[in-house]
């Protein structure tokens, strides 16, 4: 795959419930390397979009490449190439934590061997491994989100997509999960984030889209987006809520 | 705001459940359910009014032992029927008062905790009681048929089940009130899901020991006061079921004041456990909770070697197989709520064959003929096929709800719905056809088959009907799938359940229709050794007939799962 080729392509991505328009025509590009920051208020549509980029969900209109592979097309494909870690890491509850990379290494096809020495090696690295034996029902929230990401990795996807990373976890695994992220990149994986810890954002990502109801409103890396908002100098907490008070502030009629 | 507002919520999601589906789909739901009703209702009662005269008995004691009869079959279902109710709310009582996920909430506002306890309380007992009383009602108004009851009664009685279902229901709420107190809620959950099963076993066995067959025949009696003796006594003393028994007893026999003052005792009962375990909740209820709150589950049960075991053949199937067929397995294991089930259904097959293994055909040579026999032999299918749906209703209708809110991690992994569904149904027909074929087998050998062709069709049938029955617990498992469900046991009793279970009458009817047709031509020619095309014309359409039936009955509930799955957004 060519470095400056989009990994992921989003053309017009539409997301319709009855009368409420959850995305109304995302078209966005993120390009293989990039650690991508996803950015908006509640309700504004990150986590839509990312089920419709992560196969959960099928958009109202529009199409997803997933590297050259369409990801309505060829679901297989595409959705092979994608590790996703969501943001309520509901499990199977009645599993250990290996059992349940086995579980997810047999969907991606991943050999038992390499299912077992990555799954290892990961809860070593997030302090799980005298868990391993315990049934995932017995876990924290931040515990459990350990196990999707380790899972999420098995099978060494060349995009990672993460909604609400550091949710739940506690600071010292939000320093582990931040260096697993920037060593994702290194090995030349693309990550697509969403969080709403803007100074993780700030910290991490190349590039950063800011939506708002259902629509990008800003989209670049740090400098441009502190220049969108006319803020330079300013920290990413200042320029998102100017960005999207702005937006809210055009919108004729609502407040 | 009152304890009726705080179960709206539940009220709203259980219409919900009707509002998307269509007016067509929904009227032939009803419709087909008043007809399995009546079904129950009309067949039941003409069992009793045959049983009530006991021809057998003679003219002048056929109608008295036969009413005593009558009577004693009513007090099992009651019996049945408190166990039932009693240990289901025990569970749902757990579930409702400890485990719902409103609870916090409910908690942390500033209502009274006894107007907490009583919207609980009515979930619960709507939760536990509700199916009973679907499936026992129209049996019950056969009885009263049956007894000749004037047209009060009928009215009269569903106020005397009203006190069947609150009594058990108290001392359900009651066992988990003060339960909640000492043990840790999850494992009690799962000790009673566990015992509830071995109960209901028991009393299945209790029931079949009382040999309610050999009642038929006073031979088996020392002399005639004996019998009538042992039909009198009732099957528990002073119990509440027995309370119901002589109470319904009376109510259809007419005698409605007598009625009303034997159900006094109960009545006086469930409405002084009414008082009393709101009192008791009021005090204890929301200390019972927080410690509810600090119990966890956290190690691997036993049965790690039958894990193992049933994993072990999946060792050289694919991958996606195999991964699958160990998450279900392991689930299987670790959850008592479904592997105690086995007990039951071990019980359920013990008591069909041993009822097969006793039916006196042979001994009544009036009545005994190859015809009758053979007959049996053909309703033999179906009545395996109820077997099969019970069992799949209990194991692999709730399997697709059983993937739960971690169902996202199959959706979005590259592996695709179709190929999910059909895994799973390839895995749950294994065993069920296994299971049909050896009952099939079994019963095959207690009639001594002797006719090759009525062997194969009996074959033909088993493998047909689990064909169907199999895909109709993936199918309508996924339109109906309750993701957010902790138990299989309310999955399995919920609507869709419900649904599943009319469905698969509907095709055993359907196999029975079409195949009357070359039955009748198999005895047609047995008698008058008739041949010609004709006859053949027709059992070759009959077969082609049930064939394409039966593709369809298979292809439609996998293609509706299909669809619900492939739209389903998971939370």
């Amino acid at each position: 795959m060519n470095q400056n080729e989009p990994v992921i392509r989003f053309c017009e991505i539409k997301k319709q419930y009855g009368n409420f328009t959850a995305l109304k025509s995302v078209s966005l590009e993120i390009f293989r390397g990039e650690l991508f920051g996803f950015l908006g208020p509640n309700g504004a549509g990150k986590t839509t979009l990312i089920r419709i980029l992560t196969g959960i969900i099928q958009p109202s209109a529009g199409q997803i490449f997933i590297g050259q592979h369409d990801l309505f097309a060829q679901p297989d494909k595409a959705k092979a190439l994608i590790g996703y870690v969501p943001d309520r890491p509901y499990l199977y509850e009645k599993l250990t934590p290996l059992e349940y990379f086995e579980f997810m290494g047999g969907l991606y096809n991943v050999a038992q061997e390499r299912v077992i020495s990555k799954g290892e090696e990961m809860l070593r690295m997030f302090d799980l491994w005298d868990r391993r034996n315990e049934l995932i029902e017995s876990f924290s929230h931040g515990m459990k989100q350990k196990v999707a990401m380790s899972a999420a990795i098995l099978h060494d996807p060349q995009i990672f997509v993460v909604d609400e990373p550091t949710v739940g976890l506690d600071p010292k695994s939000v320093k582990l999960a931040k260096n697993f992220f920037k060593q994702l990149i290194a090995d030349g994986k693309t990550v697509f984030l969403t969080t709403h810890t803007l100074t993780v954002a700030q910290d991490l990502c190349n590039r950063i889209a800011i939506i708002r109801l259902g629509d990008i409103v800003a989209l670049g890396n740090m400098s441009e987006l502190q220049r969108r908002a006319s803020l330079p100098g300013n920290n990413l907490e200042e320029v998102f809520l100017k960005i999207t008070e702005e937006e809210l502030a055009q919108l004729p009629e609502i407040i | 705001m009152n304890s009726f507002r705080l179960v709206s919520p539940a009220f709203k999601k259980f219409k919900r459940v009707f509002s998307h589906r269509s007016r067509y789909i929904l009227s032939i739901l009803t419709g087909g359910s008043a007809l399995i009703a009546f079904l129950i209702y009309y067949g039941l009662y003409r069992f009793l009014d045959y049983v009530g005269r006991a021809p057998m008995l003679g003219e002048t004691f056929g109608p008295i032992l036969g009413g005593l009869l009558v009577s004693k079959l009513l007090e099992m279902l009651f019996l049945t029927l408190f166990f039932m109710v009693l240990f289901s709310s025990i569970i749902a009582a757990l579930s409702s008062f400890y485990l719902n996920e409103e609870l916090p909430t409910l908690m942390a506002s500033p209502l009274p905790v006894g107007m907490i306890f009583r919207s609980r309380m009515l979930l619960m007992t709507i939760e536990s009681s509700w199916m009973v009383v679907v499936f026992f009602m129209p049996a019950l108004y056969a009885f009263a048929t049956a007894l000749q009851a004037n047209w009060p009664a009928y009215l009269i009685f569903p106020f005397f089940l009203l006190f069947a279902i609150l009594l058990p229901n108290l001392a359900g709420g009651f066992t988990a009130l003060s339960l909640a107190a000492f043990f840790p809620i999850r494992q009690m959950k799962k000790v009673f899901q566990f015992l509830s099963i071995l109960v209901l076993t028991g009393l299945i066995f209790f029931l079949r020991s009382l040999e309610a067959e050999k009642l038929l025949n006073p031979s088996y009696f020392k002399d005639i006061s004996q019998y009538i003796l042992s039909l009198q006594v009732p099957l528990i003393d002073y119990s509440p079921s027995s309370w119901l028994h002589q109470a319904s007893m009376s109510l259809f026999r007419n005698n409605t004041g007598e009625a009303l003052s034997q159900i006094g005792p109960l009545a006086l009962l469930s409405l002084a456990g009414l008082v009393f375990l709101n009192l008791f909740a009021v005090k204890f209820y929301r200390e019972s909770w927080q410690k509810s709150m600090e119990a966890v589950d956290n190690q691997v049960l036993g049965l790690e070697w039958l894990r193992r075991l049933m994993l072990w053949p999946f060792r050289w199937t694919n991958p996606v197989f195999r991964v699958i067929a160990s998450k279900e397995i392991t689930n299987f294991v670790r959850d008592p709520a479904i592997f105690s089930q086995i007990f039951m259904m071990a019980a359920i097959v013990f008591v069909y064959g041993y009822n097969l293994s006793i039916l006196p055909l042979k001994d009544i040579p009036s009545l005994y003929s190859g015809e009758l026999n053979d007959t049996l032999v053909f309703l033999n299918g179906p009545f395996i096929g109820f077997i099969i749906a019970s069992i799949g209703m209990r194991f692999v209708f709730p399997s697709i709800s059983m993937e739960g809110r971690a169902f996202w991690a199959v959706k979005s992994s590259p592996v695709s719905p179709r190929k999910i569904l059909s895994t799973k149904l390839a895995l749950y027909l294994l065993p069920m056809m296994a299971l049909g074929i050896v009952l099939c087998m079994v019963t095959n050998s207690v009639f001594k088959v002797s006719d090759p062709i009525l062997m194969y069709m009996s074959y033909f049938n088993v493998i047909l009907i689990t064909l169907v029955i199999t895909s109709l617990a993936i199918g309508v498992g996924a339109v109906y799938a309750d993701f957010s469900a902790d138990s299989p046991l309310k999955i399995a009793g919920s609507y869709g359940g419900f649904i599943y279970m009319l469905l698969s009458g509907f095709y055993i009817i359907n196999l029975l229709v079409i195949e009357i047709y070359p039955m009748y031509r198999m005895f047609f020619n047995r008698f008058y050794m008739a041949r010609g095309s004709s006859g053949l014309l027709l059992v070759l359409i009959s077969l082609i007939l049930l064939l394409a039936s039966t593709a369809i009955w298979v292809y439609i509930p996998f293609r509706k799962g299909l669809e619900t799955i492939e739209n389903y957004e998971p939370e």
